[in-house]
């Protein structure tokens, strides 16, 4: 049944229009990732009334591969110039950008684009095989489930802020206090408004990352010495050298995927949680001589299939019940209605054929991603070759544009350039700026469903503990809590035994 | 002399505004409109694109739908009465921002400050339950067991004080029923915890219900038209069970109307008016945008007063129902 279906679904993808297009659509979703502020849902809002003029499967090859290249697209920026070019790959740069500075741009790039592709395609083969199931399993999560998974997700911010733990928290702690400005969805009352129905919503999370890290990133950059200089950078064709880097890593490499297709497969959960997630447990389990932060090679591989993987694992929850698992698989959603298609268990069971055309298209789009990826890599890294005098008015000129675009909003503009001072007063400090993307990316998570478990329950906090799976991440968390505070405590041990016997 | 050629630069003075605003005029639309959608992404911003890019065909140029979410869509209206009168921007114009924040007191403007184009589309509202329930089967039954267990329902609206809400908790009061509304961020998610039976009902529209038919049993739709009770395949209405909601047409329904500034030019409303009258006859439009579960609406803007005014008359004369329903869970915590 299911090769009856598959066959099916290979004849519809076999046409001239929906391979074209699937190829274009990567094209395009590694240009709008690339550039800040752009990414995969302004690509999909911005092609969508173009799609549904075409044939289905042509149309869902476009945007779906739209989606795949725009997720991996980020990582190019955030390698090139510590710039993440969508909140998805605001992890990607803690090794991605040393390992470019240590004259392995064309490498970090070919990893990434490797690891997304094999991601994805991991991602796509659960997407296949496992879909109802999967989609039952996640149908099971409810508000005490997320908001333990939110509390595990804000460990990462221990693991990855490097030297401080305190400046990590500190950091976080912003971004946990970012994320409560805007109108309570409990209470509908607004909260730090001041006022202005600009801020109704809060800020946007996307002018928030091009602000902390690409303004901030550039006023670093003007205050070099080298402005009119042409870097002298060695540009390699990664090609199947790339492969190879990566499968050495596939343990890590299966890990990080199959934490994006879980993440995924959760609706609303997303592929930053599960980006920076699979980064700190790689960092966790790495070996120190593996140098996590100074341009890991496991670092890039974890995070970028990570996320490209929780593409293959959005569209389960999509596809299988209908239910969209972020704001571009909603845009999808759409896409698919509009052409006629009804997502949800009717389409398994009435359209199989359909079904099994889309997961063509979402596996071609990966085997897309790895050609068309390692094929244009060197164009990409043409960037370092540009004199920064050019560069960094260009590099604003394109967050600003891509800010403006989110809601044409002056105001969008205006948070970005404020978020700039706050990341470059950060790096003046030394504070790490990614814990303030996880705080403001799992404050509401946390909140919200903290708020909405004590609603449905009847016996207040024990909801946490009577559902079986909530009751295994309210373990696991008091587990990581003792283990991180017999680590602190192991290591001062060790300090004070090395001081003492140096005494 | 100087007296003549004051007069004759007044003259001139006068026919070059009045020609050039002609010009303008006869050139709109020159640039790109933008259509303000309270929503995020999703089904509904997905039907606002198809119409603009109908209309946008019909106009010549694009016309992007920009997502604005924020304060039950308030948010987005402000926007877009803070741009300039030119027709330049379409607010889409859903009921929750342009009706019923209004009523209640969360927004000052009022539907008759804005000047219409069309009516766009509908959607209807169910109350929802789960198929394998086994403490009720009907809507009647879970009212029965509602009031035996004051405060115990758990049900979700989506977000909270928006239509739906507002009739569910009505419908509610009138069966003396207190229950917990919890609101959610995304629609989606308060699905799929009604069916892992985390809800015990939620508002499902006719989207939702086609996706997964065999999963709800539809307890009650929220509307007297027939056409309502047929999307969800007959299932009872508020007809079939006298449930008096004090509500007709459209008023528990969620619509769109499409809106301008009103002090946008006559012409250039008119012009806009023309476009989407004739994107919205448009047979493949409307095909798409029932697939989608939406249903589109053929009032022009002659009709506006006639059937917004009703509709905000009675959602102003419905009463508390959400007032009423936070002092009944106050009194029982």
């Amino acid at each position: 049944m299911l090769l009856e279906s598959l066959t099916a679904g290979f004849d519809l993808f076999f046409t001239p229009l929906a391979i074209g297009l699937t190829f274009i659509g990567i094209l395009i979703g590694l240009l709008v990732g690339a550039l800040p502020g752009l990414g995969p849902l302004m690509g999909i809002i911005l092609l969508l009334p173009v799609a549904i003029s075409l044939p289905p499967i042509a149309a869902m090859g476009f945007l779906i591969a739209i989606f795949v290249g725009g997720s991996c697209g980020g990582s190019i920026s955030a390698i090139l110039l510590r710039i993440p070019g969508t909140p998805l790959a605001a992890a990607t740069l803690f090794d991605g950008y040393p390992m470019a500075q240590n004259g392995r741009a064309s490498d970090a790039i070919g990893i990434a684009i490797t690891s997304s592709a094999i991601g994805g395609l991991i991602g796509g083969i659960v997407l296949i095989i496992g879909s109802p199931i999967l989609a039952r399993f996640a149908s099971g999560f409810a508000p005490p489930e997320y908001a333990m998974l939110a509390i595990t997700g804000l460990f990462a911010i221990a693991i990855i802020s490097g030297g401080s733990l305190f400046k990590g928290l500190t950091s976080g702690c912003l971004g946990l206090l970012l994320a409560t400005i805007g109108t309570d969805e409990f209470s509908t009352g607004y909260r730090f408004t001041f006022d202005s129905y600009h801020m109704l919503n809060g800020f946007h999370i996307v002018a928030v990352v091009v602000g902390l890290f690409a303004v901030s990133e550039m006023a670093l950059q003007i205050m070099g010495r080298d402005l009119l200089k042409i870097p002298d950078v060695k540009v390699a064709r990664p090609g199947f050298r790339s492969i190879f880097l990566t499968l050495r890593h596939w343990k890590n490499l299966l890990r990080s995927s199959s934490i994006g297709v879980f993440f995924g497969a959760l609706p609303g959960a997303g592929g930053v949680i599960s980006s920076f997630t699979s980064y700190a447990i790689a960092k966790a389990w790495s070996k120190p001589e593996e140098k996590y932060g100074e341009g890991a090679e496991g670092g890039v591989v974890s995070v970028e299939s990570a996320n490209n993987a929780t593409v293959g694992g959005t569209l389960v929850p999509t596809l299988a019940l209908g239910i969209p698992g972020d704001a571009s698989s909603a845009m999808l959603l759409g896409a698919l209605l509009i052409l006629g298609f009804i997502p949800g268990p009717i389409l398994f069971e009435q359209q199989p054929e359909i079904v099994s055309g889309l997961f063509m298209v979402y596996m071609a789009s990966n085997v897309f991603l790895l050609i068309a990826g390692l094929l244009v890599t060197p164009l990409f890294v043409y960037v370092l070759r540009i004199p920064k005098f050019y560069l960094i008015p260009i590099v604003l000129l394109l967050c600003s544009i891509g800010t403006f675009a989110l809601q044409a909003s002056v105001f969008d503009l205006m948070v970005m350039l404020g978020f700039g001072l706050v990341g470059i007063l950060f790096r003046a400090t030394n504070y790490p700026l990614s814990p303030i993307v996880i705080g403001l990316i799992l404050g509401p998570v946390l909140e919200n469903n903290l708020r909405r478990a004590l609603l449905i329950s009847q016996d207040g906090y024990w909801i946490f503990v009577e559902r079986p799976v909530s009751a295994v991440l309210v373990t696991i968390n008091i587990a990581l809590v003792i283990g991180g505070i017999w680590y602190a405590l192991q290591k001062m041990h060790i300090k004070r035994t090395g001081n003492d016997s140096g005494a | 002399m100087k007296f003549f050629r004051k007069i004759r630069t007044g003259l001139a003075t006068v026919a070059i505004v009045t020609i050039g605003a002609n010009a303008a005029l006869a050139d709109f639309p020159e640039r790109t409109i933008e259509i303000i959608h309270p929503w995020g992404p999703g089904k509904a911003m997905a039907v606002s694109q198809l119409i603009a890019q109908a209309m946008g065909d019909e106009l010549g140029v694009d016309m992007p739908v920009i997502s604005t979410p924020g304060a039950a869509g308030t948010k987005a209206q402000i926007t877009a009465m803070a741009r300039p009168a030119d027709g330049y921007t379409i607010f889409d114009g859903y009921v929750a921002p342009l009706v019923l924040q209004p009523v209640l007191g969360n927004a000052d403007w009022n539907y008759s400050d804005f000047k219409p184009l069309q009516a766009a589309v509908s959607n209807a509202f169910s109350i929802g339950g789960r198929i394998g329930e086994t403490r009720w089967s009907n809507f009647e039954e879970m009212m029965a067991y509602g009031q035996a267990h004051p405060g115990k329902l758990r049900y979700s609206s989506g977000s909270r004080n928006n239509l739906p809400h507002m009739v569910i908790a009505k419908a509610l009061q009138s069966y003396n029923v207190v229950a917990q509304n919890i609101p959610y961020s995304q629609d989606g998610n308060a699905i799929k915890d009604l069916k892992s039976g985390v809800l015990d009902f939620a508002f499902v529209n006719v989207g939702n219900y086609i996706q997964d038919k065999s999963a709800f049993n539809i307890l009650l739709v929220l509307s007297e038209l027939d056409g309502a009770k047929a999307s969800y395949d007959g299932a009872p209405n508020i007809i079939d069970l006298s449930v008096d909601l004090g509500l007709s047409g459209l008023a528990p329904m969620g619509w769109t109307w499409w809106i301008v500034n009103a002090d946008t030019p006559d012409d250039v409303a008119d012009k806009l008016r023309d476009a989407m009258a004739a994107a919205m006859a448009r047979p493949d439009v409307r095909a798409a945008i029932e697939a989608v579960g939406f249903v589109p609406l053929d009032w022009n803007h002659s009709e506006y007063n006639d059937i917004v005014g009703p509709v905000a008359a009675q959602l102003g004369a419905m009463g508390n129902a959400l007032k009423w329903e936070v002092e009944e869970l106050g009194k029982l915590n």
